[in-house]
């Protein structure tokens, strides 16, 4: 085995910390800060920002920002964005202050509500003036919380992603999904408080920890940059066997990630595996094997590690990745269907460049057939042809004859993708291999040698998924 | 020993081979004093296959069940099962003659024998008659018709019978150790008779005995058994399903099948796998889980579906008001009780014996269901014999206490 021991790296370099703050806008923001500090964060600086000092009083930043003194005079903004806006225009002074100097920005945000909605995308330009580079992380509001608010937090959040490098944004109803019905309400916004915690906190450790394989801001932002999209976040660790494995699986069934369901549509995902001079090679290979199950094969991997001492002996696995809007998703999907029609198994055998004119093949495939087999099937090949699969040899002797054609036959093609063509020969071949394995003699295993229990016709000593002809891996 | 009876119970399974010992109180009571086992040998879907095999692996469940309870045994009730066992429902009828009008005890063993002259396969022998009904003179629902008045006497029966020589061989197979068999029952008719109380069975009630190598199944409405029988698919057939599917050794796949395996499917994360650990022989493999789970409720669902199927041929099923009792090794599969409620559509239960004393911990495990059924069986029919023959009934009591 190999081992990533010390000795093995770069001397770990004692490097400056990046300077990065946090910023929580509006009580939904302070709360997050609050949870963050709560759960430990040397690594950077958190200021609250609010217009209602009752809040900010509360609140455990150590440096904390009144706005609108003269506006709201220490009052809440009553829900009205335009107050918000107003209150932070007034104390854009102060804000900048407090924000100087960072090289990076996390601004948490509730939206929906005054000062969040309405200050948060002042903060974040303000930010963006001096120089640093802004990530947002944006909750939206309960869909029980109604329509207005609703709208708020969406024009909000448009804003916000004008503005800001990235936005992180976490569906409050999402999260319900994570608490327990039963469980009380400041349940489920504790978990939304955690969640958004979390990923700050995850976010900061991947770019201040030295890493062996550094994930730096551009790689963040690859894997963020989406229009107006949605972003997944998956954030694991475990320090037991297993740890690989665990630390995954728990990533995955972080709210954000829709059990690891989203990530197949995700075109950037950004990994980072981090764990103490124990961790392994093998077990990030583990790891990323199994994660490379939940991605498309063209998903770009963002792969970073690093080690770090503190970490002890758990592994934690961090994943980003953002989701372009629905509508951009929906233009992607329409692609691929074209698929089925490339089915036909001797004409994609033969030559790939002739299979993107999908629609006209159709009339190629009887032709080979009536030349090579007597029986053309055309559409339920798996059932039905193994021998076209045995006999793949003899094709080739027709297929001159039919090159002729296909000449003819391509004009009327429109788009060929080279990514369409370089993919189906690889499901063809899957498929072909199946049915040979369908129809070699079945064997019975363990009952072999018993007398068969055949009822109805069919000798139920054979696999179910084998009869049924249910594909299992 | 003086005052209490000495009952065991042998169950010759596909996968294990289960001795129980229990005593009979002179309350009535039942107590279980030990219970042995030892893993099957030579035993395919319920039938032996390799009889010296199976003679050994009997005799080490034996000796083990005679350390742990401290006893001699010296004769076995034992269950049979397998795909040869088949049922059917029919009537007898005695008339009595014309200066009698009272029915007595010869009457109703009449009635039986008349019930049991119908023609089943040549090769087969009748395993029991249970007794549903009887009529007399047109009237329906007696119970006990002796003493009664009439001249006609009806009785339904419910006949269990199998292949002669398969049943034989399970005979000699315990003959030779050398045990005395006191008698032969089905597997599921002995489970019946600890999974399910009284007022279940008056209700009506689906016992489904799923073991290793079959699954059994009996039919109670109205107090009565209506239907019975075996299917040959078993917790093997899962445990092959698995092993061919997932390219692992059996062994493997019976421990992954325990272990971790469900039969309900879309619980699990995609992609989430079962890591298994390398060992000699055998290199370490990772399972996806829902490929597990997939293997699994294929077979059971097909499984339920024949069984439904099989039940469906009768009407009986649609008076069951209980529900079904899913017992028997296999039952232990996570989520079986959803599958076959959602297959069957009525409310169905993993259970295990319920009404005995003793050994608790060895009560409340499915896979004894069967054997401690049996002891229950024996006591039953062991109440009833006084009134059938009294010498029949002292040759057994020496037989036992010798």
């Amino acid at each position: 085995m190999i081992q990533l021991s010390k000795n093995y790296s770069l001397p770990e370099r004692q490097e400056e910390p990046i300077p990065i703050k946090v910023v929580g806008v509006g009580s939904a923001g302070s709360n997050a800060l609050d949870r963050v500090l709560l759960d430990g964060m040397d690594k950077a600086d958190l200021i609250a920002i609010n217009t209602d000092v009752q809040s900010l009083a509360s609140s455990v930043a150590a440096r904390k920002v009144q706005l609108g003194r003269s506006s709201t005079h220490g009052l809440g903004t009553g829900g009205d964005p335009e107050l918000g806006y107003q209150a932070a225009i007034e104390s854009a002074d102060e804000i900048r202050q407090a924000i100087a100097g960072a090289r990076m920005i996390f601004i948490c945000a509730g939206l929906g509500g005054g000062t969040g909605s309405g200050a948060a995308p002042i903060v974040a330009q303000l930010a963006r003036e001096a120089g640093s580079l802004v990530i947002a992380f944006a909750t939206l509001p309960f869909s029980f919380e109604g329509k207005r608010r609703a709208a708020q937090a969406q024009d909000a959040l448009s804003r916000l992603n004008e503005i800001a490098n990235a936005v992180i944004c976490f569906e409050n109803d999402r999260m319900g999904d994570m608490v327990a019905p039963k469980a009380g309400i400041h349940q489920a916004f504790g978990i939304a408080d955690m969640t958004i915690s979390q990923s700050v906190r995850s976010i900061v450790n991947l770019i201040q920890r030295p890493g062996l394989i550094r994930i730096g801001f551009d790689d963040l932002f690859a894997a963020l940059r989406s229009q107006n999209g949605r972003c997944l976040f998956g954030f694991g660790e475990s320090d037991t066997d297993n740890r690989a494995h665990d630390a995954l699986t728990q990533a995955l069934k972080n709210p954000l990630m829709d059990k690891g369901r989203m990530l197949s549509e995700a075109a950037h995902v950004l990994v980072q595996v981090a764990g103490g001079p124990g961790m392994t090679l093998s077990e990030v290979e583990i790891l990323m094997r199994e994660l490379g199950r939940h991605v498309r094969d063209h998903t770009q991997i963002v792969f970073g590690t690093a080690v770090d001492g503190k970490m002890g002996n758990r592994l934690s696995v961090t994943i980003i990745s953002s989701l372009a809007s629905e509508d951009s998703i929906a233009t992607q999907d329409t692609s691929p269907p074209p698929e089925p029609f490339l089915a036909p198994p001797p004409a994609i055998l033969e030559q790939v460049e002739e299979q993107p004119p999908a629609p006209p093949k159709i009339d190629i495939v009887p032709e080979i057939e009536s030349a090579a087999l007597p029986e053309p099937a055309p559409d339920d090949l798996i059932a039905v042809e193994p021998p076209v699969a045995a006999e793949a040899p003899p094709p080739p002797v027709p297929a001159p004859s039919i090159k002729k054609p296909a000449p003819r036959l391509i004009p009327p093609k429109k788009k060929p993708v080279m990514e369409k063509e370089a993919k189906p020969p690889k499901e063809k071949i899957v498929q072909v291999k199946q049915e040979v394995l369908q129809f070699e003699p079945v064997t019975r295993g363990r009952f072999e040698k018993s007398e068969p229990t055949i009822v109805e016709g069919q000798d139920l000593d054979i696999p179910t998924f084998l009869r049924k002809n249910i594909r299992v891996k | 020993m003086a005052n209490s009876d000495l009952i065991v119970g042998l169950e010759i399974g596909t996968s294990k081979i289960c001795v129980v010992v229990g005593e009979t109180r002179p309350d009535g009571t039942l107590r279980i004093l030990g219970v042995g086992q030892a893993p099957s040998r030579g035993v395919r879907k319920g039938e032996i296959v390799d009889f010296e095999t199976a003679m050994k692996c009997v005799h080490e469940a034996v000796v083990d069940a005679e350390q742990k309870s401290d006893v001699m045994i010296r004769s076995v009730y034992v269950a049979v099962a397998g795909g040869h066992i088949q049922s059917f429902n029919n009537r007898g009828c005695v008339l009595l003659p014309e200066e009698r009008d009272e029915i007595d005890d010869q009457d109703v063993e009449d009635v039986k024998i008349n019930a049991r002259e119908v023609s089943i396969p040549a090769q087969n022998a009748f395993l029991h008659s249970i007794i549903q009904h009887y009529q007399v003179d047109g009237q329906d629902g007696v119970l006990n018709p002796v003493g009664m008045l009439g001249g006609k006497l009806e009785a339904d029966f419910h006949i269990i019978h199998g292949v002669r020589t398969r049943i034989q061989n399970t005979i000699r197979c315990v003959k030779e150790l050398p045990l005395e068999v006191e008698d032969v029952v089905f597997s599921a008719l002995a489970s019946a008779q600890v999974v399910l109380t009284q007022h279940q069975k008056n209700l009506g009630a689906l016992v489904v005995d799923i073991g290793g190598g079959t699954t059994d199944y009996i039919l109670y409405v109205d107090g009565a058994v209506k239907q019975s029988g075996a299917i040959a698919i078993g917790g093997d057939h899962i445990t092959n399903d698995i092993s061919m599917g997932l390219r692992i050794p059996m062994a493997r796949a019976e421990k992954l099948k325990t272990e971790e395996g469900s039969c309900v499917l879309g619980n699990c994360l995609p992609g989430e796998t079962i890591l298994l650990k390398d060992d000699s022989g055998f290199a370490g493999k990772e399972i996806e889980r829902e490929t597990l789970n997939t293997i699994i409720h294929l077979r059971l669902r097909e499984t339920f579906e024949l069984l439904k199927r099989t039940v469906e041929e009768e009407p009986f099923i649609n008076y069951v008001g209980a529900g079904i009792f899913i017992t028997g090794g296999c039952s232990l599969v996570n989520g079986i009780d959803h599958l076959a409620g959602e297959i069957f559509e009525m409310p169905a239960h993993v259970t295990h014996a319920q009404t005995l004393s003793g050994l608790t911990s060895a009560v409340e495990n499915p896979q004894f269901s069967t054997a401690i059924g049996l002891l229950k069986y024996a006591q039953a029919v062991q109440v009833d014999r006084p009134r059938r023959g009294i010498t029949r009934i002292f040759g057994r009591f020496f037989s036992g206490m010798r």
